[in-house]
């Protein structure tokens, strides 16, 4: 029995809201790192894992946060609680180190890599000149950068977000740390890169024999790396063990949700099972009711577009203008009541793609056939009753609904700029349906929409757009932004309202997983070109591009038996 | 760099046309007719149509438009109408006066200003911090005729610290005799802006994820606070400063008339209150075009404190 | 917030909108609280005035000359020595060479001529001459005094038929014997007519062009830009006062044009920045394709998201205007004689200093201070709570 490295005992941390209010962010948290091991801490949004991986550095806003005096935090036999801050900060980056979410702003733009780099060298190892030179080309070479020598001098900005990361894992290894904390490291990345990032992190910590604390929201990454699981919601501990017997033999009602309610490739359930499926203990049944996806050649056409360009110009030089072709000569058939799947990494031109289609961006060259008529060649008048059949839902429910307006108000918008429905009165009666068929309450009606979670905004923007009764819905990453859980009962929704309105969607999403799941056809994307496109069950299992076969091969697994 | 510089001065140009127009419009449009302000009632219509003919504002707009451009591109604005003494002598003998105030004035302030601020953000939300907070706001309230009035009175006057007023002729003699208390009266009014501004400046550096990276390694909160948060602010706060530059030459001008600082500020007083038409007009133009520069400035100074600028 | 949507037995209420919530955290500062009390008290002083309830008699020459406040009433000479003696204000001020170089008396009706005599004079100084004006200074003044005294017989004590003047009152008196309480009073009614309406003007101009230029960019933006960048290119104060020597005319009216004409440039910037960032938020595409009207985006979505923006930058606005027309004014390039400003105070004032006279700079001084103040912390305070983000 080896003692822990980490160990923490009843946790609570506590924020003050104002005055009166404080929120318990964790609840008495406990779990132990032991030596030369990977722990994963998993949860949504709000389960504190991320207060937790603060506390554990000391690196909580001291103003409005208060640790419980019962609390402990013991590091290699020490309560991290009861150092000082200079204690605390000579331990900070030496034994214990972190890296962050967003690798472009956790690095600081004004200075070299080398120099960040150099920088932890000289606080704890006492290194500069020249020996700090070469153990920073040394860190960077090992992170897998290629051209250390050149690179050392770089810019943050001047190097890919996968390229940034790789520095903050240099910079947070420097002193040879014996625990490094890890907080969700790879949501910001594109999904080949979190593969490899995700090798690395694992591969460093096999060379050096040190301890991971792995934060994500994301079970399925946790998989392939970690030794244990801690799964976390509200602030507590729902379930912890090895990773092996909490992926095949889960306890909890929440951890067995949070298993299945992400869409994998190899499987297709009429509905995706949640967390009230679980509680109600009818979700093994409802995962062997398969969905059976795909087009024939006979099914009527919704929206036909050929050859679509998008280009845009920034301005360069002293007259010059810079071309960008965001999309390039994109061609495809959506079906009508069928899902056309749109997939890629950032910067693909797959959002463009939708925003040109429902002409939120003006096409640079190309045609869509809709209901007999080129909707590109219309004038924006000509183009008015046409734009209510073909309607979005955005990526971020927090952005796309205007906080100014009631929802009522915003459901009623369309119906009085469409001329739908008789007077208020009537409008009302069909914004309550719609919010009834969206699963909200009626009183949600009189709510701005601050008041409502993620999962709830998403709904009211989809009811937003079933008030114009539209043929075509693209859903632009529509449920990218929303937690696993809710993300499938978002995606239920969807499925739901397609099978009864017989809507066609245009599904765009950088998640392959649950395009999968979604799409008859699947078209991917990358850098403005259509590489393949296809029926989605034929193009995931024998993909012909070589970019689609490394995509589906960075798709994270969840757990290799 | 040079494609950009290029660019940027042919950007200019089309501003300046505007101001140029701006001016005109102003005062030989709207102003209306200065031969009566100069003739004063005593003259008869010969005077005053000779007065017209001399100062050319008897031709039709667009001669005038003309030469008011040749004016400007020429730097020859002629004489004062009140004074005859040539415009551009004006501006070589009045801007000395002018930077001696304003050079000791922006370097002083912008260093104790930063340091102020740098201490109060980092103890955000403490009683000092709000005190410190308050207090500026009070003293951003007093108008600045009121610091004048009383530190020249209590200060110079009754204590006798200072001169009263005046400038002499040296360089030493001017900047730490008669210098010296308008730019502690000035300082007394600009460093409370400033203070608050640089705050939000720094405060919103320091909730940036750099600044917990940075403490995540273990650095010192000095360093923490001096390389990495003061750097990143440093890009508004040059903004700031070449902004305040140009409004430097005229923005002293209360201080200036109160002391007999013969600067351009006071020059701006004094030819508003003779309607000496000339000097304003050509102390806006070339005011705004310095204004102009010290943006592009700015923008040059950005590459040198933010590498990802870039100048295209 | 999903606790409310669970739970029905709230009911159907109507929940509170951003504003309220903005409101609340107000209302919870209590420097807001405070400082909202007092401009409401300022602003029912303005308006008050304004109605000619308080401060009617400003111009009323009621105490004798430089009566002191109350309370230092023993501190001082009894005035009825000074009632004898000429207040020659820029006698002393020459003597210690101290300040008020060219001050032209607002009140004198020979200002006109003494601007010819000023203009010949400076002519035939010829170059060079940089302290010109100083000569005549002192004889325009002595002729108000003159003429003061002249016309008004009845300030000497004793006088029959006019009413005795108070040789003491709260705030004391200026030169002429007028309550100073009055004259700030009125000053008051002054400062807050041009700032407000000044500021909503330069508001109104920079708002709607700050919102074109934003929300359509392209030509129009290249256009406004172009026009923003004219204004901005001038220092604002240089701009101020070259409108004030084209006019050339005082009041109210003129210094409320003035400012707002000039001063919109900031606000253009900010609320173009706004609308360029907020035409291409999703709520705003979502309202396109909704098929909402460019007017409509424009004003019915994008405006009460950022009107927030606009509100604060309103109030910096007053509190700028406030100051500056209280420099206009000290510089005689403000309002007129018929009425009072602090700006014209200060200028008396000044002068009053080196005699030993300080109320009335004291009075201004408090008076504007207090009011400012208030108007910046609550305009700090709607900021933090618009915006909970900025702390």
């Amino acid at each position: 029995m080896t003692t822990p490295l980490l160990s923490v005992k009843n946790l609570r941390v506590s924020f003050r809201i104002d005055r009166k209010n404080t929120f318990e962010a964790l609840k008495g948290v406990s779990f132990d790192v032991m030596p030369n091991q990977t722990v994963a801490l998993v949860g949504e949004s709000g389960s504190g894992k991320s207060v937790t991986s603060l506390a554990v550095l000391g690196l909580l806003p001291k103003e409005n946060s208060k640790i419980d005096p019962q609390s402990r935090i013991d590091f290699e036999g020490t309560n991290l609680l009861t150092l000082s801050n200079s204690q605390k900060r000579e331990l900070r980056g030496d034994k214990i180190s972190m890296i962050f979410q967003e690798p472009m702003s956790s690095l600081n733009p004004v200075f070299t890599v080398g120099y960040q780099i150099k920088e932890v060298l000289k606080e704890h190892k006492n290194l500069t000149g020249d020996a700090a030179q070469k153990r920073a080309i040394e860190l960077l070479k090992e992170v897998g950068i290629p051209h250390a020598e050149e690179r050392i001098d770089y810019y943050p900005h001047q190097m890919s977000g996968g390229q940034q990361q790789r520095v903050m894992i240099a910079m947070a290894i420097a002193c040879e740390p014996k625990l490094l904390i890890a907080d969700e490291p790879t949501t910001a990345l594109d999904v080949t890169i979190q593969k490899q990032i995700l090798d690395l992190i694992a591969e460093i910590q096999k060379k050096h024999g040190m301890s991971v604390l792995f934060i994500t929201h994301d079970l399925a990454v946790v998989g392939d790396i970690a030794d244990r699981v801690v799964v976390m919601r509200n602030g507590e501990i729902k379930e912890q063990g090895t990773t092996r017997d909490v992926f095949t033999n889960p306890k909890d009602d929440y951890t067995k949700a949070l298993l299945s309610c992400r869409p994998v490739v190899d499987s297709r359930p009429k509905r995706l099972p949640v967390i009230e499926d679980f509680m109600a203990g009818r979700a093994d049944t409802m995962r062997l009711e398969q969905r059976s996806r795909g087009v024939k050649e006979s099914d009527p056409v919704a929206l036909e577009v050929k050859g679509l360009c998008k280009d845009f110009y920034s301005r360069e030089g002293l007259f010059g203008k810079k071309t960008f072709h965001a999309a390039k000569d994109v061609s495809f058939k959506l079906r009508k009541g069928k899902t056309l799947g749109l997939v890629g990494e950032s910067g693909s031109g797959k959002t463009t793609v939708g925003l040109t289609v429902m002409r939120l961006h003006d096409a640079t060259k190309g045609e869509a056939w809709f209901d007999g008529k080129n909707i590109f060649a219309m004038s924006e008048k000509e183009f008015l009753p046409y734009k209510k059949r073909i309607q979005i839902v955005f990526q971020n429910p927090y952005a796309s609904l205007n906080p100014r307006f009631t929802v009522g108000q915003i459901l009623m918008e369309p119906m009085i700029i469409h001329g739908i429905g008789n007077g208020g009165e009537d409008r009302s009666k069909r914004a309550f349906e719609l919010l009834a068929k969206v699963g909200l309450p009626e009183m949600s009606f009189y709510k701005y929409p601050h008041e409502f979670s993620g999962g709830q905004r998403q709904r009211i923007a989809i009811a937003r757009c079933l008030t114009m009764k539209p043929d075509i819905l693209i859903c632009d990453e529509s449920v990218s932004a929303l937690d696993v859980s809710v993300q499938a009962q978002v995606l239920n929704l969807l499925q739901d309202l397609q099978d009864e309105f017989g809507l066609s969607y245009i599904f765009i999403s950088h998640d392959l997983a649950v395009v999968k799941y979604m799409s008859d056809e699947v078209m991917v994307m990358s850098n403005g070109d259509v590489v393949e496109q296809g029926d989605s069950d034929e193009l995931y299992r024998a993909p012909k591009h070589a970019y689609t076969k490394k995509l589906l091969d960075s798709i994270p697994t969840g757990l290799h038996v | 760099m040079l494609a950009y510089i290029v660019r940027r001065l042919w950007q200019i140009v089309p501003t300046m046309i505007g101001v140029i127009l701006l001016i005109f419009f102003l005062f030989n449009v709207v102003g209306g007719d200065p031969a009566y302000l100069l003739a004063g009632k005593i003259a008869n219509p010969e005077q005053i149509a000779n007065i017209r003919k001399q100062l050319g504002i008897d031709e039709p707009y667009y001669v005038q438009l003309w030469i008011f451009f040749k004016q400007v591109v020429t730097f020859n604005f002629g004489a004062s109408w009140s004074t005859n003494e040539a415009v551009s002598s004006i501006f070589a003998t009045r801007l000395p006066a002018s930077l001696m105030i304003g050079i000791p004035l922006i370097v002083i302030e912008t260093i104790i200003a930063i340091l102020i601020a740098l201490s109060v953000a980092y103890v955000r939300g403490s009683l000092t911090d709000r005190a410190v907070m308050v207090t500026c706001t009070v003293a951003q309230s007093i108008s600045i005729l009121v610091y004048i009035i009383v530190f020249q009175y209590v200060l110079a006057y009754k204590f006798g610290w200072f001169p009263v007023q005046g400038w002499g002729n040296g360089i030493f003699e001017n900047l730490f005799k008669y210098a010296t208390l308008p730019v502690l009266i000035a300082l007394a009014v600009s460093l409370a802006p400033n203070i608050r501004l640089y705050r939000t400046f720094l405060l919103d550096e320091m909730n940036q994820d750099y600044v917990r990276t940075a403490r995540a390694k273990g650095l010192t909160e000095n360093r923490v606070m001096l390389v990495h948060v003061l750097r990143n602010s440093a890009i508004p706060i040059i903004t700031n400063l070449m902004i305040q530059l140009p409004g430097l030459l005229v923005g002293l001008f209360l201080i200036e008339r109160f002391f007999s600082i013969p600067g351009i500020g006071r020059e701006v007083i004094l030819s508003v209150e003779r309607s000496d038409f000339p000097v304003i007009k050509a102390i806006t133009v070339y005011v705004a075009l310095a204004t102009m520069l010290a943006n592009l400035a700015a923008d040059l100074m950005y590459k040198a404190v933010d590498p990802r600028v870039e100048l295209k | 917030m999903n606790t409310a949507v669970m739970n029905p037995s709230i009911g159907i209420e109507r929940s509170p909108g951003l504003w309220s919530l903005a409101w609340k955290r107000l209302m919870a500062d209590k420097i807001a609280v405070f400082s909202v009390i007092v401009v409401i008290l300022f602003v029912l002083l303005a308006l008050a005035s304004f109605f000619g309830i308080v401060a009617k008699g400003w111009n009323n020459e009621t105490a004798v000359n430089y009566a002191p406040p109350t309370w230092f009433k023993d501190s001082h000479k009894p005035s009825a020595d000074l009632s004898g003696k000429q207040p020659t204000t820029s006698g002393p001020a020459l003597d210690t060479g101290l300040a008020k170089p060219e001050f032209v008396n607002d009140r004198d009706p020979l200002r006109d001529t003494i601007n010819e005599l000023k203009g010949q004079l400076g002519q035939s100084t010829g170059s060079g001459a940089v302290d010109e004006i100083k000569i005549v200074d002192p004889l325009a003044d002595v002729i108000a005094e003159l003429k003061k005294k002249l016309g008004r017989k009845g300030d000497e004590i004793g006088s029959g038929e006019t009413v005795k003047k108070l040789d003491s009152l709260p705030f004391g008196a200026d030169k002429w014997g007028r309550d100073v309480l009055d004259k700030v009073i009125k000053g008051t009614e002054t400062s807050l007519l041009v700032g407000f309406a000044a500021a909503i003007i330069a508001t109104l101009i920079g708002t709607v062009l700050g919102a074109f230029a934003g929300y359509f960019g392209g030509k129009i933006d290249d256009a406004l830009n172009w026009f923003y960048s004219i204004f901005s290119s001038i220092p604002y104060i240089l701009l101020v006062l070259a409108i004030a020597a084209v006019l050339n005319k005082k009041g109210v009216f003129t210094v409320v044009l003035i400012l707002g004409l000039t001063g919109w440039s900031n606000i253009f910037r900010v609320v173009r920045a706004e609308y360029l960032k907020h035409k291409g938020r999703d709520y705003v595409r979502a309202a396109n394709a909704i098929g909402a009207s460019n007017m409509r985006r424009m004003f019915v979505h994008i405006f009460p998201n950022i009107s927030h923006v606009v509100l604060v930058q309103l109030s910096i606005y007053v509190v700028l205007f406030i100051k500056s027309e209280v420099i206009l004014s000290y510089l005689g390039f403000g309002v007129g004689v018929d009425t009072v400003s602090w700006g014209s105070m200060l200028n008396e004032a000044q002068n009053e200093l080196i005699l030993g006279y300080w109320w009335q700079l004291g009075a201004a001084t408090l008076f504007m201070a207090v009011l400012v103040t208030a108007f910046s912390l609550f305009t700090d305070s709607l900021r933090d709570a618009l915006d909970p983000k900025l702390k």
